[in-house]
This record gives structure tokens, C-alpha cells and sequence, in this order.
């Protein structure tokens, strides 16, 4: 049908027309690429999400919003959901029914969130080392894998904790913390994560502390005031900011750790009863914390998601038959201003049907540049879906 | 009869690897325990038998309630199937190491509301978090025997978790040890109950949950076994015997011969109470809880 003449001419005209050309291109791509890729991308988060949330069975947390609650406990999300206790974790250790995980996830390092738990937390994800060794005492801090790429640090490294605000002069003193290891890569919230022990996490939020021995401080500038059962030091008193093996023995923490607050606990069943047994203690008017199944969270986020999607592929499906009508409009506009150059090709003594040719070759071409772009976009999308859903969704 | 010689031999050889592959897989079935004293380490031994293969790392030179372990050691720790503490405060080197949470067994946990505080807390206070003070408990639980039995029991549960189908085989080592502390608590029982008000001085801290059991009137110096007491603390113990007037001092370990003369010049003997918190030199935990108990006779039958 098509010959090799129509396509060297109709690529001459496109050539010479290279602004209309390039607009009905982006258009075509655009028009195209857009529901792909919304498709791709949401496959791509609900794949994370629902992974996630299929693979922990149990959250505790206080009352309030159960996202929130599970967005933190799962994602590690900025977004801070009311603090409980330990005594949380306890309880469903005394239970039987389950063993607890306690997550505190509220403080960050560089912009990585700091995620305070017990080597327990690492097992259960199977996070494994790749480079140096676990965590073994206060200060030390496993890195995720795409923080020690993006900070360049390796183990034998420090990563200091960053303040919670950043004019609290008189707030705790930021951790110097030892990079004992990195973990494998996992492509999941982990690798973007700084993992350190629940109690160095307090020792950041200054609940553990280290300093001298203040009953045999021997500067009078250092102690305020000094009674048989007490001695008050002054605020001169040097606290330790730095783990170290020679001022280890000094840090300690006030009260019973019971007490210490967490973010949230995952709960792990022996088996579905328990769970169930587990799931029906919280249920009492009195209680002050919620058990949620981060599945069912996920899943009513997922349907909000795709009810927004319908309402996008509507608007999109509206844009696009808009712009198709505008592209037809601007061939139909297009054949009237080259009315004359067509006269001239036809007086050359070209057929209708070779006009036609030349046109539909112009149009041709115009579309398989379009369908490249798409592709090669796609192409990326696909290649960066993970990384993407992770920046525009989940963190 | 080739045929028959070679069938045979076959079999002999499958016999062998699979008795091989059994015993291969038993031992790999062994628990590896963890253990942060020897009390503990022993009652874990007696119980599991030849099921567990126990640990107690710290060198036999120091106190284990106040040993840090290194690195090295600490992932050794991580890797076990059980890591037995003993609670009440003991080692604190546990809350400035991670260890896994699913892996660790509080022995004395079934008996955490009656733990001892140990004797007077000075508090202090620095920045904006108020008054506090470093909550110390008396944690040399063990030397109550029947809180022994207790940890016994929870070690024994312990084992039972992880190997259900040996259960039967844990409690029956288990009665056989609870047996055994028992007769040393009836006996501690019976000697103290003839003379409750008899006054004693112990030369460290760490016998309260003893005194508190077994019904023992005690006050407490600060005495190292291998140092000669200073003046001042001689000057304490005479102000401690004129209101408590003890004709015994309890020791930890065999003091030094110039310690030994002191306190006979003033008229107190000594004794040792050893509450073998590590590996003893000799014998096992039973045969020096018996020596101890042995030691503590010829105070109720000297008058």
C-alpha cells in the first residue's frame, strides 16, 4: 500500500514542520502513556502494600487511626501515631497467644527514620547482614541497604540521630551512633530504614542516659545541691553523646523500661485462634489500644486508591477524546492550509489515492514516533515502578 | 553366596549410615542455652541432661552480675536457642546489648512481686527529667532455695517449649533437682528455727533473699574477701555490734588471714556462706550449698 516515496516525503514534511510535528507527537504520547503508567503504578503500590501488610499479621498500637498506626508500624512513615508502652508488648508476651515485636519508629537520621526494635523485628522480615556484623551493644546501628548507598557509609562509620526540632537548645543532645553493619537489600521500606536496639532509640530520646557518677562528683560547680538521699547536679554536668566501649557501663535508664514508650507492636500468632483469642482481648469499651489486621487497613486504603483511579481514568478517557478530536482538528485544519500544495501534486498528475498515501504515511509516522516515546516511558516506569510507588506513595 | 556375602555387606553399610544420620540429627536436635551465672548454668545441666548443651562464657575470675561481655561473645549470645537470665536485676549488662526478646527466658519471672530492693537508693537529679535514682534489687535470688526450685521450674518449662516430645524427661530431672534444693532449704529451716534472734553480720549485700527466707536476723558491711578492712570500716562494724550484737561473720569467700584475726580479736567468728555465682573451683552448686549449709551448722551449735 504504502511505498517508499510516500514515507520520504510525508518524513520531508514532518521534518520541515518540526513544531506541529513535535506537539501532535507529545500529544499522542502523553494521551497514551498516562493510563498505562497510572495502571502500572498502581499495581505496583498495591503489589508493596499488600505484601507487606499479608506478612504482618497483627498491629497494636493505641486508639485513634488504625492507617496512621499501621503506615508507621509498617512503612516507617513520618507520621507519628499517640506513643503507648512497653507494657503493650508485655502484655501480649504474658498472653502466650503471640510474640511481640515493639517498634519505635519517631526519630531520623539524615532523613532516614530510625527504627528502634529488638532482633527480633530483623528475623521475622529475614533481613540478613551483607556487610559487618548485627547489633550487639547501645549506639550501634544497622543501616538498610539504600541508606548506606545514599549516605556512602559502611560499617566502622557514625551516623548521628538528627533532632527532633530544630530549636529545642535545650532538648537532648543528637546520638553519635556506631554502623555495626548493613543489611541485605530487601526492596522494601527496610532498605530506606537505620535499625538500632529499642533502648538505644530511648538513649537518643535521652530516657537512657550516660554521665559521671554524679555521688562522687568532686566539682562544686557540678552539683546544685547535695543531701544524704540526693544529689542535684547542675545542668553543667557532661552527658555522654557517644557509646563508647569506656563510658558504656555508665549509661543507664530510670525506672522500669515497662514504662518506656513505643510507637507500636506487631503481634505474631502461634496459630489462628490465638490470633483470634488475641484480637478479641482489645475489644472491651475500657481498653486504650486498638489490635488492627494491617491486611484489612491496607486493603480499604486500596479501595480508596481505585475508586480515585476510576474517577482519574474517567477525567483521562474525557482529556482523551478531547485531544483526539484536537488532533483530527488539526489534520483537518492542516489539509486546508496545504490545500495548494495539494493542488500542485495532483496537477503533477498524482492520483487521489497517492495523496492519501502521502497523508496517511505523515500520519503513520507521527504515531509510531509516538508509540516509541510511550513505550520507551513505560519502559521506565516498569524499570522504576518500585522506587517511584515508594516516593510518591508510601514515602 | 557371593550374592548373599555382598547383600550382606550392604546392609551392614546402610545400618551404619543410617545410625550415623540418627545420632547426626539427634545432636544437631541438642538445644544450645545460654546462661548469665553458674546457679543457673547447673539447674539448666541437671535439667536438660544430655539434650542441652549450656554455656556460661564469663571467665571464672569475675562476677558475672557485673561482667560485660565483648562483642564476639555477645553474638555468641544471639546465635543460642535459649538464652537463660536471671532476673531480678541480675546482669546489667543485658540492657546494653541487644539480644533476641523470642529467645530470652526470665528464670524468675513467676516470682518478680517478690523481689527484694537492695538496701537504701541514693537518687539524683540532673536536666529537666527530675529526681531519679539507679533502682537496684537484691538479686542473688538462688540462695533462697525455694526460689531456686522456682527458677528450676522455669527453666524447666523452658526446655519443655522447645522440645515438647522430651517433656517427661525435663520434669522428671527437674523433681529429681527440686528434691535436692528442698532437703537444703528443710535443713537451713530447721537449723535457723532454733534460734531466729541470733544476730549476724554479713560482710556483703547480697544475702537478703537467704536472710529473708530462712529467717535470719542480719546486717550488712561492705568487706572484700582479699582486703584487710580499713579503719573506717572497722569503726562501722563496731557501731553496727552495739546495737546487733553478732558473734558471726558471713563471708562470700574465705577472707584473709588479717581480716580472720580482726574480727576474733573483737570476739566474732566467721564463716562462708559462698553464694557461687560462677563456676566454683571445686565440686558443682549442690556440694557447695552443702558445705554452706554445713558452715552455717557450727554457728547455731557454737554458743
Amino acid at each position: 500500500m504504502f511505498t517508499l516515496d510516500s514515507f520520504y516525503i510525508a518524513w520531508k514534511y514532518i521534518r520541515f514542520n518540526r513544531v506541529k510535528t513535535a506537539t501532535l507527537v507529545a500529544c499522542i504520547t502523553l494521551i497514551s502513556f498516562l493510563p498505562v503508567a497510572l495502571e502500572r503504578l498502581l499495581n505496583e503500590s498495591e503489589k508493596q502494600l499488600m505484601s507487606r501488610a499479608v506478612s504482618t499479621p497483627l498491629v497494636i498500637g493505641a486508639k485513634g487511626s488504625a492507617l496512621d498506626l499501621v503506615m508507621n508500624t509498617l512503612y516507617f512513615d513520618d507520621e507519628l501515631p499517640e506513643l503507648i508502652s512497653m507494657q503493650a508488648a508485655n502484655r501480649v508476651m504474658d498472653s502466650e497467644l503471640a510474640l511481640p515485636i515493639p517498634l519505635y519508629v519517631r526519630f531520623q537520621a539524615r532523613g532516614n527514620p530510625i527504627v528502634g526494635t529488638t532482633l527480633d523485628y530483623l528475623e521475622f522480615r529475614g533481613l540478613r547482614i551483607a556487610q559487618g556484623r548485627q547489633l550487639a551493644v547501645l549506639g550501634d546501628c544497622v543501616l538498610g541497604a539504600r541508606v548506606a548507598e545514599s549516605l556512602g557509609l559502611k560499617a566502622g562509620d557514625s551516623l548521628v540521630s538528627s533532632p527532633e526540632t530544630l530549636f529545642d537548645l535545650a532538648g537532648v543532645y543528637p546520638l553519635k551512633m556506631k554502623v555495626a553493619g548493613v543489611l541485605e537489600k530487601s526492596h522494601t521500606s527496610d532498605d530506606l530504614s537505620v535499625f538500632v536496639d529499642l533502648k538505644t532509640a530511648w538513649v537518643i530520646q535521652g530516657l537512657g542516659h550516660g554521665h559521671q557518677d554524679v555521688t562522687k562528683l568532686q566539682d562544686p560547680t557540678l552539683v546544685l545541691k547535695r543531701t544524704d538521699k540526693n544529689v542535684a547536679a547542675t545542668a553543667k554536668l557532661y552527658q555522654h553523646t557517644e557509646i563508647t566501649d569506656e563510658n558504656i557501663d555508665s549509661f543507664h535508664f530510670h525506672g522500669g523500661l515497662s514504662k518506656y514508650p513505643i510507637t507500636g507492636v506487631i503481634a505474631v500468632p502461634n496459630d489462628n485462634k490465638s490470633g483470634t483469642i488475641l484480637r478479641g482481648r482489645y475489644l472491651t469499651q475500657e481498653e486504650t489500644r486498638q489490635i488492627v489486621r494491617p491486611a484489612d487497613v491496607i486493603d480499604g486504603l486500596l479501595q480508596n486508591i481505585f475508586r480515585i483511579k476510576n474517577v482519574l481514568d474517567a477525567v483521562i478517557s474525557v482529556v482523551a477524546l478531547a485531544t483526539i478530536l484536537a488532533i483530527i482538528l488539526v489534520f483537518a485544519l492542516s489539509l486546508r492550509l496545504r490545500q495548494r500544495e495539494i493542488q500542485t501534486i495532483f496537477r503533477l498528475g498524482c492520483r487521489r489515492a497517492t495523496i492519501a498515501r502521502l497523508l496517511a504515511a505523515e500520519i503513520f509516522i507521527i504515531v509510531i514516533m509516538s508509540g516509541v516515546f510511550c513505550g520507551a516511558l513505560i519502559w521506565l516506569v516498569n524499570q522504576f515502578s518500585n522506587d517511584l510507588v515508594r516516593m510518591l506513595f508510601i514515602r | 553366596m557371593n550374592i548373599k556375602g555382598n547383600l550382606t555387606k550392604i546392609l551392614v553399610i546402610n545400618v551404619f549410615f543410617a545410625f550415623v544420620t540418627i545420632h547426626g540429627s539427634m545432636a544437631a536436635e541438642k538445644l544450645t542455652v545460654y546462661v548469665v551465672n553458674y546457679p543457673l548454668q547447673y539447674f539448666a545441666e541437671r535439667i536438660g541432661g544430655e539434650h542441652v548443651n549450656v554455656v556460661f562464657p564469663a571467665p571464672a575470675d569475675v562476677d558475672p552480675a557485673f561482667w560485660m561481655p565483648d562483642t564476639p561473645t555477645i553474638a555468641a549470645y544471639q546465635q543460642a536457642d535459649l538464652i537463660l537470665l536471671n532476673g531480678a536485676g541480675y546482669a546489667r549488662w543485658i540492657n546494653r546489648v541487644t539480644l533476641p526478646r523470642f529467645r530470652m527466658v526470665n528464670a524468675s519471672a513467676g516470682f518478680k512481686d517478690r523481689y527484694l530492693e537492695a538496701g537504701e537508693i541514693l537518687t539524683h537529679s540532673h536536666g529537666s527529667g527530675g529526681e531519679h535514682a539507679h533502682e537496684s534489687l537484691a538479686f542473688t535470688t538462688w540462695i533462697d532455695f525455694s526460689l531456686a526450685a522456682g527458677q528450676a521450674r522455669a527453666i524447666a518449662e523452658a526446655f519443655s517449649r522447645k522440645r515438647p516430645g522430651l517433656r517427661d524427661n525435663f520434669q522428671k530431672n527437674y523433681a529429681a533437682l527440686e528434691q535436692d534444693l528442698m532437703a537444703l532449704d528443710r535443713t537451713l529451716k530447721q537449723m535457723v528455727s532454733k534460734d531466729r534472734a541470733r544476730p549476724f553480720v554479713v560482710s556483703h549485700p547480697v544475702y537478703d533473699y537467704f536472710a529473708r527466707r530462712y529467717g535470719l536476723n542480719i546486717k550488712s558491711v561492705h568487706w572484700e574477701p582479699d582486703e584487710t578492712p580499713t579503719h573506717e570500716q572497722i569503726m562501722e562494724l563496731n557501731r553496727i555490734l552495739k546495737e546487733h550484737p553478732a558473734a558471726w561473720m558471713i563471708w562470700e569467700r574465705k577472707p584473709m588471714t588479717g581480716s580472720l584475726e580482726g574480727l576474733q580479736a573483737i570476739g566474732i567468728d566467721s564463716l562462708v556462706f559462698d553464694p557461687c555465682g560462677n563456676t566454683p573451683a571445686q565440686g558443682d552448686f549442690l556440694s557447695v550449698m552443702r558445705q554452706n549449709v554445713e558452715n552455717m551448722e557450727s554457728a547455731f551449735k557454737k554458743d
